[in-house]
C-alpha cells in the first residue's frame, strides 16, 4: 500500500486536536486496559487451579471465590477501559483501524458474541461455584476458553493493522475480490508474550491481595503467608518467561535495543527485585504501572515505525481543532475523573478494611469526596443544558 | 490520482453487514435504557428507604442490582462497542465522520462510562457495608452519571440523523453539530422509555418477591413507573418526529401506516399490562414480566430501530456521507468536498483504491465479475444482493427486469438523485452496463 493511498484514508475532517495527544492517550489507557486484561486472564486461570482443590485445601476453598470474584470484576473494567484506546487509535491511524476491521468483519462481529457469551458463562461459573456445582469448572473452563479466544481475535486485528503492505493481498488474493470478511493472522511470539504478562500479574496481585488483608483479624497468618508466598513464585518465575518471550518479541520487530526497550528491561529487572523481596507490595505495584505504560509505548513505537516506513506520519494529520469539546474532556476528565474515581476507591479501600459497616460519615475524605462528586456531576448537567440552549438560540435564532 | 478515501468492502450475505449493526444495536438500546432508568428508579428507591427507614427496599435494589450487573454490564457494555465495532466494518467512512467530529465528547462519555461500572458494583456490593446516607449519595451520583452518558451519546446519534440547522456546515463545529434541532426532544424520548423499561424489568424482579406485602407494593410502583414512561415516550415520540428532515418525511409518509398500526397495538397491550400491575399485581408473575420484556426487543425495538436506520436515508452520518459512503456535499467548516463529481468521472474502478488491476478496466471477460464487484460497492450497504435476501433485497426490487431496463433505472433515477432516499450514483456508462449485466442473471 503506498503513502498517497495511506494518506488519502485519512478522515477529510482532519483531527480535533494534536495527533501526539491522541497517541499518549492510547498509551496510557492501553496500558489499563491489558493490565485488567491480564488480571483478569491470570486470576481467572489461577481460580480454576483453585476449583479443583478448594474441597480438600482450606486456603484453596478461601482463596478460589477471592479470584472469581477478581476476574468478574476485571473483566467489567478491562471492558470498559477497552473503549478508550479503541477510541484514540481510530483517530490518528484510520487506515490501520477501518482496513483490518473489513478484511476481519465477520470475526469483529463475533467477537462481541463470544464476549458475551463468555462473560455470561463466567457470571453462571461465580454462582456455580457459590453454591458448591460440581459443573464449576466445567463451566469455568468453557468460560475461559471463550474469554481467551475473544482476546486472540484482539490480537488479530492489532496484528493485521500493522502490516499495511499485506492488506491489498489478503482483501483480493490473486486478484479476487475477498468481501467476506473472514482474515485471522496472529503473530505467535508477540501473542505469548503479552499472554505470559498474566502470571506475573496475577502474582503481583496475591502479593498486594495478602499485605491489604495482613491488617484485619479474620484471616490467618498462616493463609496470607500461603497466598503471598505462591504470589512471590508466580510473580518472579512470570517475569523471567515474560522477559524472555519480550527479547524474541523485540528482536523480531527489530526494536530490541531501542532506549524504550531497554527501559522496559531495567523496569522488569527493578520489578524482579522488588516481587522476591516482596517488602512491600504497593511499590511493586507501582513499578509494575510504569512497565505497563512503557511495553504499550514500545508496542506503540512498532506500529508507529511500521507506518512512517510505509509514507504515513500521525504527526503530518491535518488538524481542525474544536477547543470546546477539548475543554470539556478535559474538565470531566481531571474533575469528574479523578474525584469520582477516588470516591470509588477510597470508599472500596475502607469497607474491604473494616469488618461490618464502614461508616463514611466518621470518615472525612469519603464524605467530602462523595458530596464533591455529586456537586461536579450537578453543575456538569446544568452547564450541559446551558450551553445546548445557547448554541441552539444561536443557530436557530441566530 | 483519481481515488478517494474508500476502505476495502465487507459484505455479509442475505442479512447485509448494516443489519449486523443494526441487530447489536437493539440489543444494546434494551439494556443500555434499561440501565439508565434502573439508576433513576433506584435514586429514587434509595432515597425513599433513607428516608422512611424502609430496609427491605435495599433487599429489592440488591436483587434487581444483581440482575441488572448480568444483564446491562455484561449485555450492555459490551454491545456499546459493539456497535461502533461492527459500524467500522459496515460503515467505515460514516463512524470515522462521527469519531472526528465527536472523538472528545465520546472521550468524555467514557470518563461518565467507567464512572457507571465501577459505580455500579459499589452501589451493589456495598449495600450493608457502608452506611446508608454515603450509600444514597452514591446512588444520585450513579443516576446522575448515567444520565450523562445519554446526554453525550444523543447529540451524536442526533447528528447522525441530521445536524439541524446549516451552521456545522459552516463552521465545521462539534457544538453546532451536537445540538441540533432533534437532540433534546431525541434525549426526552429516550429518557421516557428508560423510565418504562426500569419499571418493565422492575417487575421481572419485583414479581419474584418472596414476600407477598412487598411484592405486591413493589409490582405496582413499577407498574406506575412504567405508565409514567410510557406516557413521556409517546407525548416526546411526537414532538421528535416533528424535528425529522423533509426527506425524512417522505419516508415517514410510506412507513407510517405501519408504524400507526403497530404502535396502537403496543400502546394498547402495555397500558393493559402496567393497569394489571397497579391495580390487580397479584396477576403479574415473573413469566409474564419476562415475556413483555421479549415483546419490547421484538415488537417494540427492532422494528424502531429499522425505522430510525431507514428515516436516515439516503445518508449515514450528518447529511453528508452518503451510506455507500460517497461523500455527498461540501462542509466548508471541516474543508471537506463532495465527491459525487468525481465519481461520476472516474466511476468506482478508477475512484476505490481497492480494485485489482485486473479489474480495473471493463472486458468481455471479466464484466459480469466487475458488475457482482461494483454492485456490491453502490448498493449493499442497504440492500442484500441475493435474491430473497432480508436487507431490502434488491433482486426482488428489480424482480424480471433486464439489463436494459435497469440500467436505463439507474441512469435515470440514480444518475439523477431523483429518489429522495436514495444516493445520487452517477458513474461512467460502462460501469452502469456492468452492474446492469450481473444484476440481470440475478433477479429472475
Amino acid at each position: 500500500m503506498d503513502a498517497a493511498t495511506l494518506n488519502l484514508l485519512r478522515d477529510p475532517a482532519g483531527v480535533p486536536f494534536y495527533p501526539v495527544v491522541f497517541q499518549a492517550l492510547y498509551v496510557l489507557t492501553f496500558a489499563l486496559h491489558a493490565a485488567f486484561v491480564l488480571l483478569s486472564l491470570g486470576s481467572m486461570g489461577l481460580s480454576l487451579f483453585g476449583a479443583t482443590r478448594q474441597g480438600r485445601d482450606p486456603h484453596w476453598k478461601i482463596l478460589t471465590p477471592h479470584l472469581i470474584q477478581t476476574g468478574k470484576l476485571s473483566v467489567s473494567i478491562l471492558i470498559v477501559l477497552g473503549v478508550a484506546p479503541l477510541l484514540f487509535t481510530q483517530v490518528i491511524y484510520d487506515p490501520n483501524w477501518y482496513v483490518t476491521n473489513a478484511l476481519s468483519g465477520v470475526w469483529v462481529f463475533a467477537f462481541i458474541y463470544l464476549l458475551i457469551l463468555g462473560y455470561l458463562t463466567y457470571y453462571w461459573y461465580y454462582y456455580a461455584n457459590k453454591k458448591g456445582s460440581s459443573s464449576n469448572v466445567l463451566v469455568g473452563t468453557v468460560s475461559f476458553l471463550l474469554l481467551v479466544f475473544a482476546g486472540v481475535l484482539m490480537h488479530n486485528f492489532a496484528v493485521e493493522s500493522i502490516q499495511p503492505d499485506q492488506w491489498m493481498q489478503w482483501y483480493a488474493p490473486q486478484g479476487v475480490v475477498d468481501t467476506s470478511g473472514t482474515n485471522f493472522h496472529i503473530q505467535p511470539i508477540r501473542l505469548a508474550f503479552l499472554v505470559s504478562l498474566a502470571i506475573p500479574v496475577v502474582g503481583i496481585f496475591l502479593q498486594n491481595y495478602s499485605q491489604f488483608l495482613s491488617t484485619r483479624n479474620d484471616f490467618s497468618k498462616e493463609y496470607l503467608g500461603f497466598v503471598s508466598s505462591m504470589g512471590t513464585k508466580f510473580a518472579s518465575i512470570g517475569l523471567i518467561i515474560s522477559a524472555v518471550l519480550y527479547a524474541f518479541w523485540t528482536l523480531e520487530a527489530g526494536v530490541l535495543l531501542h532506549p524504550l526497550s531497554l527501559a522496559t528491561v531495567a523496569g522488569v529487572v527493578v520489578l524482579l527485585l522488588l516481587a522476591i523481596k516482596n517488602s512491600n507490595s504497593y511499590i511493586t505495584t507501582g513499578v509494575l504501572v510504569v512497565v505497563a505504560l512503557l511495553i504499550s509505548s514500545v508496542r506503540e513505537y512498532i506500529k508507529y515505525q511500521i507506518m512512517i516506513d510505509v509514507g504515513y506520519n500521525i504527526y503530518d494529520y491535518p488538524m481542525n481543532i474544536d477547543w470546546p469539546s477539548v475543554i470539556m474532556f478535559l474538565l470531566t476528565f481531571v474533575f469528574l475523573g479523578f474525584t469520582g474515581v477516588a470516591f470509588i476507591t477510597t470508599m472500596a479501600w475502607n469497607v474491604g478494611k473494616t469488618q461490618g459497616v464502614f461508616d463514611a460519615q466518621n470518615h472525612t475524605a469519603t464524605r467530602r469526596l462523595a458530596s464533591v462528586t455529586l456537586w461536579i456531576l450537578v453543575a456538569w448537567c446544568l452547564f450541559y443544558f446551558a450551553w445546548g440552549m445557547m448554541v441552539l438560540f444561536k443557530n436557530v435564532l441566530g | 490520482m483519481d481515488h478517494i478515501g474508500l476502505f476495502p468492502l465487507f459484505y455479509f450475505p442475505d442479512i447485509g453487514s448494516a443489519w449486523l449493526m443494526g441487530i447489536t444495536g437493539t440489543i444494546h438500546i434494551l439494556a443500555s435504557h434499561t440501565s439508565v432508568g434502573a439508576a433513576m428508579l433506584f435514586a429514587f428507591l434509595a432515597h425513599k428507604a433513607y428516608r422512611e427507614d424502609r430496609p427491605e427496599l435495599y433487599e429489592y435494589m440488591k436483587k434487581y442490582g444483581m440482575f441488572l450487573l448480568i444483564f446491562s454490564y455484561v449485555i450492555g457494555s459490551i454491545t456499546g462497542p459493539g456497535i461502533w465495532y461492527t459500524a467500522t466494518a459496515a460503515s467505515p467512512r460514516g463512524i470515522s465522520a462521527l469519531i472526528h467530529n465527536f472523538v472528545w465528547v465520546w472521550a468524555t462519555e467514557w470518563v461518565f462510562f467507567v464512572y457507571e461500572v465501577i459505580g455500579v458494583f459499589a452501589l451493589v456490593y456495598f449495600i450493608g457495608k457502608i452506611d446508608r446516607k454515603t450509600h444514597l449519595k452514591l446512588t444520585y451520583t450513579f443516576a446522575l452519571a448515567s444520565v450523562g452518558t445519554l446526554m453525550l451519546i444523543i447529540g451524536i446519534i442526533s447528528f447522525m440523523m441530521w445536524p439541524g440547522t446549516d451552521a456545522f456546515y459552516v463552521t465545521g463545529s462539534a457544538s453546532d453539530a451536537f445540538f441540533g434541532l432533534n437532540t433534546f426532544p431525541h434525549m426526552f424520548l429516550r429518557i421516557g422509555f428508560m423510565i418504562m423499561m426500569s419499571g418493565v424489568i422492575g417487575m421481572v424482579i419485583s414479581s419474584a418477591l418472596p414476600d407477598r406485602e412487598l411484592r405486591f407494593e413493589l409490582t405496582r410502583k413499577m407498574g406506575l413507573v412504567s405508565m409514567l414512561g410510557g406516557f413521556l415516550t409517546l407525548f416526546f415520540f411526537m414532538w421528535y418526529i416533528s424535528t425529522l428532515p423533509e426527506s425524512a418525511e417522505v419516508l415517514l409518509d410510506l412507513y407510517l401506516p405501519d408504524i400507526i398500526a403497530t404502535r396502537i397495538g403496543l400502546m394498547v397491550a402495555f397500558s393493559l399490562y402496567f393497569a394489571v400491575a397497579v391495580f390487580v399485581p397479584r396477576l403479574i408473575n415473573q413469566p409474564l414480566a419476562s415475556v413483555m420484556v421479549a415483546v419490547v426487543l421484538v415488537v417494540g425495538l427492532w422494528p424502531g430501530e429499522k425505522l430510525r436506520e431507514s428515516l436516515r436515508k439516503p445518508y449515514v452520518a450528518g447529511r453528508y456521507i452518503y451510506s455507500n459512503q460517497i461523500i455527498s456535499r461540501d462542509v466548508p467548516g471541516k474543508g471537506i468536498k463532495s465527491e459525487v463529481e468525481q465519481l461520476a468521472q472516474v466511476g468506482f474502478l478508477g475512484a476505490s483504491p481497492w480494485i485489482p488491476d485486473r479489474l480495473r478496466t471493463i472486458t468481455p471477460e471479466n464484466r459480469l465479475e466487475v458488475g457482482h464487484l461494483l454492485t456490491k460497492r453502490a448498493c449493499s450497504n442497504c440492500h442484500s444482493l441475493e435474491k430473497g435476501g432480508k436487507f431490502r433485497p434488491l433482486m426482488d426490487k428489480v424482480a424480471g427486469w433486464d439489463a436494459a431496463t435497469i440500467k436505463t433505472f439507474m441512469q435515470t433515477s440514480l444518475a439523477t438523485g431523483a429518489i429522495p432516499y436514495m444516493p445520487k450514483i452517477a458513474l461512467p456508462e460502462a460501469e452502469f452496463d456492468a452492474m446492469a449485466a450481473w444484476i440481470a442473471t440475478q433477479n429472475h
